[in-house]
């Protein structure tokens, strides 16, 4: 049975909650993608901005001190190394021509630390588009350079009052503006959440990270790695390492999840969520007992999200992906940890996979991992700096 | 009563429908009963109670920042049904709930059907259930006897809403433009076209929402529709003035003032 069924399903997970003015154009971008993705040519059209554009294939580089230090094997999927400077961009590109190919003229994103709305603002010139990014109030404050990019690049960052000012009430307003202007805007969402088919596309966008990283490994090490490890907060970069691999069963996937503070405030939806309805998808929500979204917290943006692609949701509960949560402080000890043994500075996001390898050495010596390593740092440095002056 | 036994009683009268929608919880808990039976007094068919909700994606500012105060004065699924079991002997109108799907998710569908009904409520409009996803919901629906109101749009196809009005009960609730909720103007050319090809599909009345706030506007609307929702204008209006003294009265004059003479 194929993953989604046709009604947008994975397992009990996902579905089209939305209002009723987004169904048709809901209908037409799954019709729409549904006939291209078959077509030969928007796969070579997609590759061709990939390699030439983003600058794919992105390294899978053995980390030779990190692997020493922690008594493990382990792989890092660069795909920091990419244009804008994180895996945001394969999916920006893909939806960019979906939006070009429907004869849309002007695109809206969500976004978090600014990595997606910075990621869209650089497709939109590149196919002359017209980008408006919402962002949270609290996002635009400790984001500010990416808010400045996207500014060069001529979107308009439109900022978001409502809620705690963050990435889930970005995507609230980013959703109003499409029910308003649903005739000739795309809703370029960041990450494999939102109504089918959106889970689904930024899936198939992002999965040329597992793909690549299959390849990479198998002519490297001549088999398939003990663990995948990745970041997840709407779970873009995770279920694009992942899904390439779903049916290598002996590969065990690890999504990390923002532990934030304590148990009460942060944003790891599986590990301390429940099912529930958010933003047009069933999946593990942070929520009260009446169903109220609660406040998250996380030290990296990009993770700070109280709900996970349903997809993540369906492997959690298949068992084929464990969820952890890592904490703020211990995504500083990954963030200092990969800086310091390699010279690679993580984004925050992936700090949070990085510093779980730690716990994973303890259980797993000597195991063959890839982490990916999904966005570099530079974004964050100035977060980084306010804790470690605390 | 129930949604489609008012629409009977208006037909009779040659009257059209006056829907109010006012949050559940809003300026507080206690002040909701009042409210709800100043609308009953003021000449509202039909009262359409929304259910706070911390993510209302389809909801313009007014309705944004009453569901957030209504939040924070600790508004929940189980005391607004504690409200209503309390008042509904003092309530002669149908009220319909107006939700986001989630609230009803978490109680349980069935369990919240049941509640509903036990409240005396007569239907239930989820703005982010399309029909598509709706299956257990409608069936704890026929079950507990509640009226599923659905919407239509107009970027609706024609095929789809012909499904929609087939699982819909009590009205039809047309949403007027593409957008949220509040106020605006509205262009009575395209709507009355839409509208009047809906009404060769059913017999189902069909309301016009989403923008409504002038009496003018409402008039003109009834001439090609079966009534009009009212929501973000009374909010404001609810907001502005409830600290004043003699607050219900002069809310009475302000709803009463919206509905036109011979409507």
């Amino acid at each position: 049975m194929p993953i989604p069924d046709k009604k947008g399903y994975y397992g009990s997970f996902g579905g089209k909650f939305m209002p009723e003015t987004l169904f048709s154009c809901l209908s037409e971008l799954e019709v729409f993608y549904g006939k291209v993705k078959k077509e030969n040519s928007f796969k070579k059209e997609f590759q061709f901005y990939l390699k030439n554009y983003a600058g794919r294939p992105t390294l899978l580089y053995f980390a030779k001190n990190l692997s020493k230090h922690l008594g493990m094997k382990i792989y890092l999927k660069r795909e920091d190394l990419l244009h804008t400077g994180a895996h945001k961009i394969n999916n920006s590109l893909g939806q960019a021509l979906l939006a070009h190919h429907m004869g849309k003229s002007r695109i809206i994103a969500e976004t978090g630390a600014g990595q997606h709305g910075v990621s869209a603002a650089t497709v939109a010139r590149l196919f002359n588009l017209k980008c408006d990014v919402y962002m949270g109030e609290e996002d635009i404050r400790r984001q500010r350079m990416n808010v400045f990019r996207m500014k060069i690049l001529g979107a308009r960052v439109i900022p978001v009052k409502s809620g705690s000012k963050t990435l889930k009430d970005a995507c609230n307003e980013a959703i109003r503006d499409w029910v308003t202007n649903v005739r000739d805007t795309y809703y370029l969402i960041g990450s494999t959440f939102g109504p089918h088919p959106y889970p689904m596309i930024v899936r198939d966008f992002q999965s040329v990270i597992g793909k690549e990283a299959r390849q990479q490994i198998l002519k490297e090490q001549n088999r398939l790695p003990d663990y995948l490890l990745a970041c997840v907060g709407g779970g873009s970069n995770s279920m694009g390492l992942f899904y390439p691999f779903f049916k290598d069963l002996k590969v065990k996937f690890i999504g990390v999840e923002a532990g934030g503070l304590n148990k009460d405030l942060n944003s790891a939806s599986i590990s301390y969520g429940d099912v529930g309805v958010l933003h047009g998808a069933k999946t593990y929500v942070l929520q009260d007992k009446f169903g109220q979204v609660k406040g998250t917290h996380s030290i990296a943006a990009g993770l700070d999200y109280p709900g996970v692609g349903p997809e993540h949701s369906f492997y959690n509960d298949l068992k084929r992906a464990a969820y952890v949560a890592v904490k703020d402080n211990e995504a500083l000890e990954g963030f200092k940890m990969l800086s310091e043994l390699e010279g690679i500075i993580p984004a925050l996001e992936s700090a949070h996979a990085i510093s779980y390898l730690k716990k994973l050495a303890k259980k797993a010596k000597g195991a063959l991992v890839i982490v990916c390593l999904s966005g570099r740092g530079d974004k964050d440095l100035e977060i980084v700096q306010e804790s470690l002056d605390k | 009563m129930t949604i489609k036994e008012k629409f009977q009683e208006l037909k009779k009268q040659g009257r059209k429908a006056f829907v109010a929608y006012v949050p559940y919880g809003f300026p507080t808990i206690a002040k909701t009963r009042d409210i709800i039976i100043a609308l009953q007094e003021a000449g509202v068919d039909i009262i359409e109670l929304g259910i706070p909700f911390s993510d209302p994606v389809a909801d313009g500012a007014v309705i944004q920042e009453a569901a957030s105060i209504a939040l924070k004065n600790g508004a929940n699924t189980k005391n607004l049904f504690d409200t209503l079991n309390r008042i509904k002997k003092d309530i002669k109108v149908p009220v319909a709930l107006m939700t986001y799907y989630n609230p009803v998710f978490r109680f349980g569908v069935e369990d919240f059907f049941k509640s509903m009904n036990e409240a005396g409520v007569s239907g239930i409009l989820t703005v982010d259930l399309p029909i598509d996803e709706a299956s257990e919901y409608l069936r704890q629906a026929k079950k507990h006897k509640i009226e599923t109101v659905f919407f239509i749009t107009p970027v609706t196809p024609i095929s789809r809403a012909k499904k929609i009005l087939k699982a819909s009960k009590g009205f039809l609730y047309y949403i007027s433009v593409t957008g949220t909720t509040g106020v605006r103007e509205i262009s009575y050319d395209s709507l009355s076209g839409h509208i009047k090809q809906l009404k060769k599909e059913t017999d189902l009345p069909v309301c016009v929402g989403f923008g409504v706030h002038t009496k003018e506007q409402f008039k003109n609307i009834c001439k090609f529709s079966d009534g009009a929702i009212i929501g973000s204008a009374i909010v404001k209006f609810i907001k502005e003035n409830h600290t004043r003294g003699n607050f219900l009265n002069s809310f009475k004059n302000y709803v009463r003032s919206l509905r036109a003479e011979h409507n």
